[in-house]
């Protein structure tokens, strides 16, 4: 039942909300489509955008796996985002007050180690804790997280922040001159003659990289979600004295979500210090943790495909609103319109739809289990459901 | 001597945290859940006396080197973040079908709402008060104290509601009420108290003390949409100290938090300062440090004594 080979089929199949999802991710691509072409959309400012995007993906599965799947309020998602940003800069770049200079990979396991030692700091005092202490107590650790990443001058560069961060390919093989060579290569679209400059190979590079790491990522915790493990995160969700009670030890299988969930976030960041090539303390501003909120509620508490769905909604709102400058008739500054458009998304969605646009419904079931289901079930549960797109 | 500068200071910042931090409790007991835009109220009334001082300006004479006008505007900021509050409870969170959590998650929407809104209108720049700065008290200079008649202003200010609030909890209806509901709602409930209208007042009386608190805050500083925010996690540590639910723990938290803050460089020279201990000794933090104290310190008592020093210990 592939979506290339029976499409009607495919379209039938799926939920309500899908459906909507899928004809907005068409139209969004072909509105993106439509301004790259007739050249409103700069090809390098595009993939910048992709990136961007995935990057914030990356940073919603991360808070998925910790508040969808096993419930923990992470308040401190900008912390670990920080400091996977921190420790790639730190450790690649060529103005790094510690010990730069090394290969990008380096980086990225360091910071990867840095950021799950202080996942594993910060869990085991407040993960004891009750879900709305949890909230305060992790916002304010990401707070003294920042502040010592602000103020430490002698390791962190404090507010100049790092620059002078290598692409994440410098040093490999073959990729690290693909960019430059790739730029003298004239190709020949039917009209007109198009050259596009070793920017636009980087950009495409990064977009590569990330959608790798959002790739892995997405395939491991749809997996995971399905395991044995992901069944016992989610029974401590929706009641941790039930998993309890069971003999698990939930204070252990919180943490290991916990520090899942950082390390996914810290690799977001790693991505983004090498996209920006600059970090400042300013990355660790506390917004950054509720706009990842609003990804993940947005896209369906405990949803891998709505992480990814809300990552890139965040992005078209952050984005979006900055060609809202362009227009005249628009009185006020656009930074405080998008605050407010993230608040006024925040307040209706709790509203209207707390489980989020796309809630996870059938990716939590094997496969095998539903071909093995009769096809008509008695309660003609999919007799409703194909029904109701014929309105 | 230097010393007593920093006391004098803790009990100015003290002041406007303990008026943050009664109004977070009380609602957080009473509403349960933890209230992130409670910052934010603070911030629209800060902006609220700040319009409204335009209005009246320097009308009549001066207390403590403040014209008549701003205490108006100070009654305007209060009543204008009690308002706002009861609004957004009717409008916003009343209707809601959710948990604790959904409520909080809520809440952030709304304070981002509230400071979007105040940053269209003021821009994101810092403004003042349009009052002269004032120089320190002539006669407390010898003795270390570098402090105004406008801080002396924030501090007895603060004194007076803080004092009606106890004897409106102590001695009123609605405080016996209000005390009653904190305690246990169904209990309340059903001793035929109606806790809805409770709860309004509740709201009505933190937001407003929170609007009182966001205008000594813009008098002490300088106001800015941030500013609210900023002091949240602040007051959230007060309130945690002191113990949630509890209207005097809450007291007792933004005092301890706001001394701690403003003493945070007295730490680096403690052996100097107190008896038995060596000279040299000292934490040495610096003062950029001074809320991530007031962070630590809040992540420690959830840990050891969740209910606070002023609550039931468990």
């Amino acid at each position: 039942m592939s979506a290339l080979t029976d499409p009607s089929e495919y379209w039938a199949d799926l939920t309500r909300p899908e459906q909507g999802v899928l004809v907005f991710v068409v139209g969004f691509a072909a509105l993106l489509l439509v301004g790259l072409l007739t050249g409103n959309l700069a090809p390098t400012y595009f993939l910048y955008l992709v990136g961007l995007a995935g990057m914030y993906s990356l940073l919603s599965f991360g808070l998925n796996s910790q508040w969808g799947f096993t419930g923990l309020i992470n308040f401190s998602v900008a912390a670990f985002f920080g400091v996977g940003a921190y420790g790639a800069a730190l450790v690649s770049a060529d103005t790094s007050p510690i010990a730069g200079g090394f290969n990008p990979v380096v980086g990225l396991v360091v910071a990867l180690g840095v950021a799950g030692v202080l996942a594993i700091l910060i869990g085991v005092p407040t993960l004891r804790l009750r879900a709305d202490y949890l909230a305060i107590a992790s916002l304010g650790l990401a707070e003294v997280v920042r502040l010592v990443v602000l103020n430490e001058r002698q390791w962190t560069n404090g507010s100049a922040g790092v620059r002078g961060i290598p692409s994440f390919f410098e040093g490999w093989p073959l990729l690290e001159t693909f960019p430059s060579a790739m730029a003298n290569l004239e190709l020949a679209l039917p009209g007109t003659q198009l050259v596009l400059g070793a920017a636009f190979w980087r950009g495409l590079l990064n977009v590569a990289l990330v959608a790798a790491f959002v790739g892995v990522t997405y395939l491991v915790l749809k997996r995971v979600h399905r395991s044995p493990w992901g069944r016992v995160l989610r029974t401590i969700r929706s009641d941790e004295d039930l998993a309890r009670a069971l003999g698990k030890n939930t204070y252990s299988f919180k943490m290991q979500s916990f520090v899942l969930g950082s390390l996914i976030m810290a690799l977001a960041g790693v991505f983004y210090a090498h996209l920006n090539l600059f970090v400042s303390p300013g990355d660790l501003d506390p917004v950054t943790t509720f706009y990842v909120w609003v990804a993940v509620i947005l896209g369906g508490s405990g949803s891998n495909r709505g992480a990814l769905f809300g990552g890139f909604v965040i992005v078209a709102i952050r984005e979006g609103t900055r060609f809202l400058n362009e227009f005249d008739w628009i009185p006020v500054d656009v930074a405080p319109l998008r605050l407010l458009l993230i608040g006024v998304l925040i307040v209706a969605l709790m509203r209207f739809r707390p489980e989020g646009i796309l809630p996870p419904q059938r990716e939590l079931i094997w496969p095998d289990a539903v071909d093995e289901a009769p096809s008509r079930p008695k309660s003609a549960v999919r007799e409703v459901k194909g029904g109701g797109d014929d309105e | 001597m230097v010393l007593a500068e920093h006391l004098a200071n803790g009990l100015i910042f003290s002041s406007i945290i303990v008026l943050g931090s009664i109004g977070l409790s009380l609602v957080y007991s009473i509403a349960d859940f933890a209230n992130f835009a409670h910052g934010d109220t603070m911030t629209v009334g800060a902006y609220s006396a700040f319009v409204a001082f335009g209005l009246v300006g320097g009308l009549g004479g001066s207390v403590l080197g403040l014209p008549f006008g701003f205490f108006v505007a100070l009654l305007v900021g209060i009543a204008v973040a009690a308002v706002v509050a009861v609004v957004t409870e009717k409008v916003v969170y009343e209707p809601l079908d959710i948990d604790s959590i959904g409520l909080l998650i809520t809440s952030i929407g709304v304070a981002f709402i509230y400071r979007a809104l105040i940053q269209m209108r003021f821009g994101a720049d810092f403004t003042r008060f349009g009052i002269q700065p004032l120089r320190p008290i002539e006669w407390l200079i010898p003795y270390g104290i570098r402090i105004t008649k406008h801080d002396v202003a924030i501090v007895v200010s603060a004194a007076v509601l803080v004092g009606g609030l106890h004897l409106l909890l102590q001695h009123s209806d609605l405080g016996r009420k209000m005390r009653a509901m904190a305690d246990n709602p169904d209990l309340a409930r059903v001793s035929g108290i109606r806790t809805d209208r409770i709860k309004l007042w509740t709201w009505l009386i933190g937001a407003g003390l929170a609007g009182a608190g966001g205008v000594f805050l813009g008098l002490y500083n300088q106001l800015s949409p941030r500013m609210g925010f900023n002091l949240l996690l602040i007051i959230f540590a007060a309130v945690i100290l002191g113990g949630i639910g509890s209207v005097y723990g809450a007291m007792l938290g933004g005092f301890l938090i706001g001394m701690i803050n403003q003493l945070t460089p007295v730490l680096s020279e403690l052996g100097a300062l107190l008896p038995l201990v060596p000279d040299e000794f000292g934490i040495p933090v610096g003062i950029e440090y001074a809320n991530a104290i007031a962070f630590v310190i809040m992540v420690a008592v959830l840990l050891v004594r969740p209910n606070g020093i002023a609550g039931e210990a468990t």
